[in-house]
């Protein structure tokens, strides 16, 4: 009733990151979560928010149910991003969840500060990381119940 | 000599004899100041030279009979006339009381015009014309060059070291990150591959998996052992007692393995960054429960006052103990003393522990016997005596 998932309809993950092996890591581990996970990447974050609004080549991208932003990133680094998604009336209501490896105490606070709705380090071992993204997946994409995909625009 | 200013007025016949035991002095005086190994000048009421040594004619590169009568700004021209002489505040025994017997250090200038630091020593002496000042005057330019350069030496010393600890931290956090992905995919090859290779695929895996491991252990001791100079927060007023059962309840786990019997007196407050004598109190014990003979583990932890200002604790255990000629290696970087198949771990607990007790004005030390057990100890301040 209360769920979004429908069937055969993978729900929409962005992923933040702009190292490939990352990438991929993150991926296995959501396969080995979870088969209905549609991940979407953008390896800077100059070009998540091209996605994000849509723009450019990005005019179809789906609107994510859950973001997965690493925080040193070219261009534009992951607070920027993030401030921005949670400037933006239509796109604050999206989790953004951090991922990164910094463990410092002021990237956990200013991540805080800009609203992140959740701070996560990146385990150092591989079982530890693949655990972390099923927790990811349990909580965020399964347990909590996120508002509507679509917003009225 | 006499230093008491005189108040009384002389009779015609005091007057008489004081004259010549007056001269008497004198003569003896200016030998002295001949003798001086400094240069000595003797300063009336006035600011004027009435006396001065051979040695004033070298270091100011003046004949005697260009100073004498002179003012004596023409050879210090700044803060000396100004501290001696009376003003309407002090009488001149007051205004050369406070500064009797100590260094003072001023610029003096030579004939030909340069500059160069001194330091002077008052001394009041009552001659026939009233209160005069004997000056000696010591050339302090090597000792202010070496002042200097010892300055400099400990500037770049702290310097460095700041450099050094911020490298090792910076080192040992980016290399984290492609240690990870090193580690992360050595360790997805074996999962997904072990056994669908041939035997030495899995054993060349397992070597690549483990290293990787290894080397991500070390990498974050390394951080470990420099964030206690970069992360160390400032000496407050820590209940080292509080400090223990915390350390204890941090290796809860391994104290129950083990069934070890951890004891302590009652323990003293003391200055200390709390999360670093958590730290100390939890690698000691680890080292004591871990490091140990077949039977129940026991370590006792005791302080005992040390001097007015310091508390000596120590951390004794009845373990397999260490041979004396390790007692200066085990607090080096990375020392181990056992194969890893025996004890895991890196070698760098100790090294942690000395640098810790450093970062607090101490030393670490131990004693240990063989077979029979080790005691670590080190000193803290007390809090309330510094």
């Amino acid at each position: 009733m209360n769920s979004l998932r429908v069937p055969n309809v993978p729900l929409e993950v962005l992923l933040v990151e702009d190292s490939p092996g990352d990438v991929r890591l993150t991926r296995e581990a959501f396969g080995e979560a979870s088969r209905s996970i549609h991940l979407s990447v953008a390896m800077d974050g100059v070009q998540a928010m091209a996605f994000l609004r849509k723009e450019g080549e990005f005019s179809n991208a789906p609107r994510p149910s859950l973001i997965l932003l690493d925080l040193n990133l070219p261009r534009m680094d992951g607070r920027e991003v993030l401030a921005c998604i949670k400037k933006n009336e239509s796109l604050k209501t999206i989790p953004t969840v951090i991922l990164t490896t910094s463990g410092d105490e002021a990237d956990i606070l200013k991540s805080y500060q800009l609203q992140a709705n959740c701070y996560l380090t990146k385990p150092v071992q591989l079982d530890a990381f693949e655990a972390l993204v099923k927790s990811i997946n349990d909580f965020w994409l399964t347990k909590a119940k996120l508002p509507h995909q679509r917003p009225v625009e | 000599m006499i230093s008491q200013r005189r108040e009384s007025a002389f009779t015609g016949a005091d007057e008489e004899v004081s004259a010549k035991l007056g001269e008497i002095a004198e003569d003896r005086y200016r030998s002295l100041l001949e003798a001086a190994p400094d240069a000595m000048v003797v300063v009336d009421q006035n600011c004027e030279i009435v006396l001065l040594n051979v040695q004033a004619e070298k270091q100011f590169g003046y004949r005697r009979d260009e100073l004498l009568g002179q003012k004596v700004t023409n050879i210090i021209p700044k803060g000396f006339a100004e501290r001696l002489i009376a003003d309407h505040l002090r009488s001149p025994g007051e205004a050369l009381a406070q500064q009797i017997g100590t260094g003072i250090e001023l610029v003096a200038r030579r004939k030909n015009g340069s500059e160069f630091p001194i330091e002077l020593m008052l001394s009041p002496w009552n001659g026939t014309d009233g209160v005069l000042i004997t000056t000696a005057i010591r050339d302090i330019s090597e000792r202010k060059i070496a002042e200097a350069s010892l300055l400099e030496k400990v500037r770049e010393l702290n310097r460095s070291n700041e450099e050094l600890a911020q490298f090792a931290y910076i080192a040992s956090h980016d290399l984290q990150e492609p240690l990870r992905m090193v580690a992360s995919y050595t360790q997805l090859l074996a999962k997904r591959y072990k056994g669908k290779l041939d035997a030495d695929a899995d054993e060349f895996i397992a070597f690549a998996v483990d290293g990787a491991n290894r080397m991500q252990r070390l990498i974050l001791d390394l951080l470990a052992y420099s964030r206690v100079a970069t992360k160390g927060r400032e000496l407050l007023k820590t209940s080292s007692e509080i400090s223990l059962h915390l350390a204890l309840r941090n290796l809860g786990g391994a104290i129950q393995e083990s069934g070890a019997l951890v004891t302590h007196d009652p323990l003293p407050d003391v200055l200390a960054d709390e999360t670093q004598l958590i730290q100390l109190f939890q690698n000691l014990i680890g080292n004591a429960i871990k490091y140990q003979n077949p039977g129940i583990p026991k370590v006792h932890v005791t302080a005992t006052r040390n001097g007015d200002t310091k508390w000596m604790f120590s951390v004794n255990d009845n373990g397999m103990g260490i041979d004396p000629q390790y007692f200066e290696r085990i607090f080096g970087m990375f020392q181990r003393l056992h194969g890893r198949e025996d004890f895991a771990g890196t070698g760098i607990g100790l090294a942690i522990c000395k640098k810790i007790v450093e970062r607090h004005g101490g030393n670490i030390q131990v004693e240990s016997i063989l077979g029979q057990g080790s005691t670590f100890r080190f000193a803290l301040q007390d809090s309330e005596r510094v």
